[in-house]
């Protein structure tokens, strides 16, 4: 990671989302410098025709160690203290109450530094309710609110009764630059308190209605003995920032405290043409930028994701399935699901008798029972075709979603197969000559169908909105391709492993994972590309396609 | 000695000694940290004459965090829940300053009853109520401060102007806060409407509360 990595332009694209789209090939440079990941490795090594040039679907980023994510802040810090001549701890608590948005600041503060400093809190707020306590030694404090706002006053005119505790015993006083004093260990309190409990990193003055701002060294101060609990504040400090920086991501995973950086997925408009899915540098801590879907969802941009599994979660397709499977009783109104017999149907509930192929009473079928002759009058057309439309929409989800959910349960079952191979290696290791490295084979192509199959489910739900047309048509051929090469792969995995066979059975496997791996490749790079034409067109309104 | 204890300890002394504050804080049971504050309702509001009572809980991280207060007494106010007599005060919530009392926010509810905020209403309908009608508003909330906080009856220009028999039954209705419709409904069944009224008041059977309020337990409780 090169350190003239530069955070601070972000700050202004806020407003200028577009701009963002600028930024991206300087940090791709960067990122080069990095170690290669496996999966580059791994496909060099098969030498596929996209090798050396960067592939499409591939989005930059870089990581950030706890470190890294301190100097950013550093840097920001100094340049604000650099430009006003303020001291860095000043600028510190300015950046916050602006969100660490240095433009924003350096344009306010040129107008108006005092009350700049008011709002922010760090110097007292004109006219504070207890000014009274004045004294020539701290006449120099407005002038230069930085260099004595926290300072330590020792109680010198008879015994100091803290205002929180009530005791008189306290010799430790502290006070911020508004001179209202407490005691040491009220001020640790207080502190640990608004840190632990609240989660807030900005400790104002404890009197009432002072706004003035805790420093970071007069946090340090009182939480000296209590070091986890600074470390928490400084924590709380790095969140701050990251929440505030669209480029950056804390990764997700639990007890992980790396950061990611992904300046091509910090704009809205960028989504619609890009998925983020990036890692930590772990290679398992691999999440989606843009979005709290745990899947990878390639090639399916975020948006259409969520309208997805939003899709999936609702109860709508239950109210389908009703209005397919059952109807009103044409008197009552209740909902009556046929489950057998004849067509002579008598409602439960009011005891109206009629028939469920026309649904008009029985009486009028006269004595032409159990075969409904008056079934192409218009009303019973008519009421029948509005079923089959509701019940051709239900079949077409239940196509995508059968076979979305069904690569789902397959990717996990192929981790089953996998552990189970495992051991018949292992096994076979001991009675065979086959060596370690010769039985890695089943890993590999293992990764890769749950890899593809993953791609292979989102697949779905993006054909599920894709308009009809040729260009949905080429994108199902590849997922037709993909699919037949992956379960091909699947069912190549299941076979029985016995020693005379192993060399052929390893040859096959490899080849056909250097096969699916190569098409699954290509349904990426082809949808990533598709992105970037503009070539998808969807069957819903989706935010930022017209 | 615990530096909690020992703050509420002498926030209790100090209240009890001074008497220029009419503000009282008494325990509730053993513990220090559940206590009861009364105060007296503001000079020219509808609350003047009530003496009203504030359930106080003291947390555990007290006085970096607020106290817990709710009103015991049923209170008609924008800012006061009619039902649960929960509080929605800034200094309770947020704005809580470590320097703060139980004695200055027992003084801060006091005000708050001088200077109802209606645009951050705790009770939506006491506060439109409010926005509506400020004159029905008050003469409600006198009369609640009559029944509950024991507040002067109420007089004036409601029952002292010539009314017809209706109007004042009306007023009535209105001064316990409840719809005639719901009041006419159950009298309907039988009961005198003087019941009712009593009752509907006591299970506070407006606003959101009636659709929470089984009518069966309603005439239940009349039957009682």
């Amino acid at each position: 990671m090169s350190s003239d990595y530069e955070y601070s332009d972000d700050d202004g694209d806020y407003y200028d989302e577009d701009e963002l789209m600028d930024q991206d090939d300087q940090v791709a440079n960067h990122s080069a410098d990095s170690a290669p990941s496996e999966e580059e490795m791994d496909i060099d090594a098969f030498d596929l025709p996209t090798k050396g040039k960067q592939k499409s679907y591939h989005i930059e980023s870089t990581t950030l160690s706890k470190h890294d994510l301190e100097r950013a802040m550093d840097e920001n810090i100094e340049y604000i203290a650099g430009i006003f001549g303020i001291e860095p701890e000043v600028a510190s608590i300015l950046l916050r109450h602006f969100e660490w948005n240095k433009e924003k600041l350096t344009e306010k503060y040129v107008d108006n530094p005092t009350g700049i400093n008011a709002e922010a809190g760090v110097s007292a707020k004109p006219n504070p309710p207890r000014s009274t306590t004045s004294g020539s030694s701290r006449s120099t404090r407005r002038t230069t609110p930085a260099s004595s706002r926290s300072k330590k006053s020792l109680s010198v005119e008879g015994p100091f009764v803290c205002p929180i505790c009530f005791d008189d015993t306290q010799t430790r006083t502290l006070a911020l630059a508004c001179s209202h004093k407490f005691c040491t260990e009220c001020w640790t309190a207080y502190a640990t308190n608004k840190i632990r409990s609240e989660g807030e990193f900005k400790t104002t003055c404890m009197a009432e209605e002072c706004t003035l701002v805790a420093t970071d060294s007069f946090i340090q101060s009182v939480l000296a003995t209590d070091l986890p609990t600074f470390d928490r504040f400084k924590e709380l400090l790095a969140r701050h920032f990251v929440s505030c920086n669209r480029k950056l991501k804390f990764c997700p995973y639990p007890e992980c405290a790396q950061t990611v950086s992904c300046p091509a997925a910090a704009s809205k408009f960028a989504l619609t043409t890009i998925i983020p899915i990036v890692n930590c540098g772990d290679e398992k801590h691999k999440f989606c930028f843009a979005c709290p879907i745990e899947d990878d969802h390639r090639p399916l941009i975020c948006s259409v994701s969520k309208l997805w599994t939003q899709k999936c979660r609702d109860d709508s397709e239950t109210a389908n399935w009703i209005k397919s499977n059952t109807k009103e009783c044409s008197k009552c109104q209740s909902t009556i699901e046929k489950d057998g017999g004849c067509n002579h149907m008598t409602c439960k509930k009011c005891k109206y008798e009629f028939c469920w192929v026309c649904m008009g009473p029985w009486s009028e079928h006269g004595t032409a029972w159990y075969s409904c002759n008056r079934f192409d009058e218009k009303e019973s057309v008519e009421a029948r075709d509005a079923q089959s439309k509701s019940r051709a929409s239900l079949e077409r989800y239940l196509h995508y979603y059968n076979r979305w959910a069904n690569h789902e349960q397959s990717a996990k079952l192929s981790m089953d197969l996998y552990a189970k191979t495992e051991k018949k290696m292992e096994e076979m290791q001991l009675t065979s000559a086959l060596t370690w490295i010769e039985v890695q084979f089943m890993k590999k192509a293992v990764d890769e169908v749950f890899r593809c199959r993953m791609t292979l489910k989102w697949t779905y739900a993006m054909a599920y909105y894709l308009q009809k047309g040729n260009e949905k048509e080429l994108f199902e051929d590849n997922q037709r391709d993909l699919e037949k090469a992956v379960e091909d792969l699947s069912e190549l995995l299941e076979q029985p492993i016995d020693t005379e066979t192993i060399g052929a059975l390893r040859q096959k496997v490899t080849d056909k994972t250097v096969y699916v791996q190569k098409r699954n490749e290509i349904v990426l790079e082809d949808s990533a590309q598709g992105y970037l034409e503009g070539r998808w067109k969807w069957n819903t309104p989706v935010e930022g396609f017209d | 000695m615990d530096a909690r204890l020992r703050r509420v300890n002498k926030e209790i002394t100090d209240c009890k000694n001074d008497k220029a504050s009419n503000v009282q804080i008494e325990l509730i049971d053993n513990s220090p940290f559940h206590l009861k504050g009364t105060f007296q309702g503001p000079e020219d509001t509808p609350y003047e004459g009530g003496c009203f009572d504030v359930d106080i809980v003291i947390p555990e991280a007290y006085p970096f965090q607020p106290v817990k207060m709710k009103f015991i007494t049923k209170v008609y106010h924008p800012n006061v829940s009619s039902a649960s007599g929960a509080i929605c005060l800034d200094i309770l919530k947020d704005a809580w300053s470590p320097v703060l009392t139980l004695k200055s926010t027992l003084i801060s509810l006091q005000s708050l009853l001088c200077s109802p905020e209606p645009n951050d209403p705790q009770d939506a309908e006491v506060a439109k109520h409010y926005m509506t009608s400020k004159q029905s508003f008050n003469d409600t909330a006198r009369y609640w401060t009559h029944i509950y906080a024991g507040g002067p009856e109420v007089s004036g220009a409601v029952k002292g102007s010539k009314v017809t028999q209706d109007d004042a039954e009306q007023d009535e209705i209105a001064m316990a806060g409840l719809e005639k419709a719901h009041v006419d409904q159950f009298e309907s069944l039988g009961f005198p409407r003087s019941k009712v009224i009593e009752v509907l008041r006591r299970l506070n059977y407006r606003g959101a509360n009636v659709a929470k309020i089984n009518e069966d337990r309603v005439v239940e409780e009349l039957l009682k």
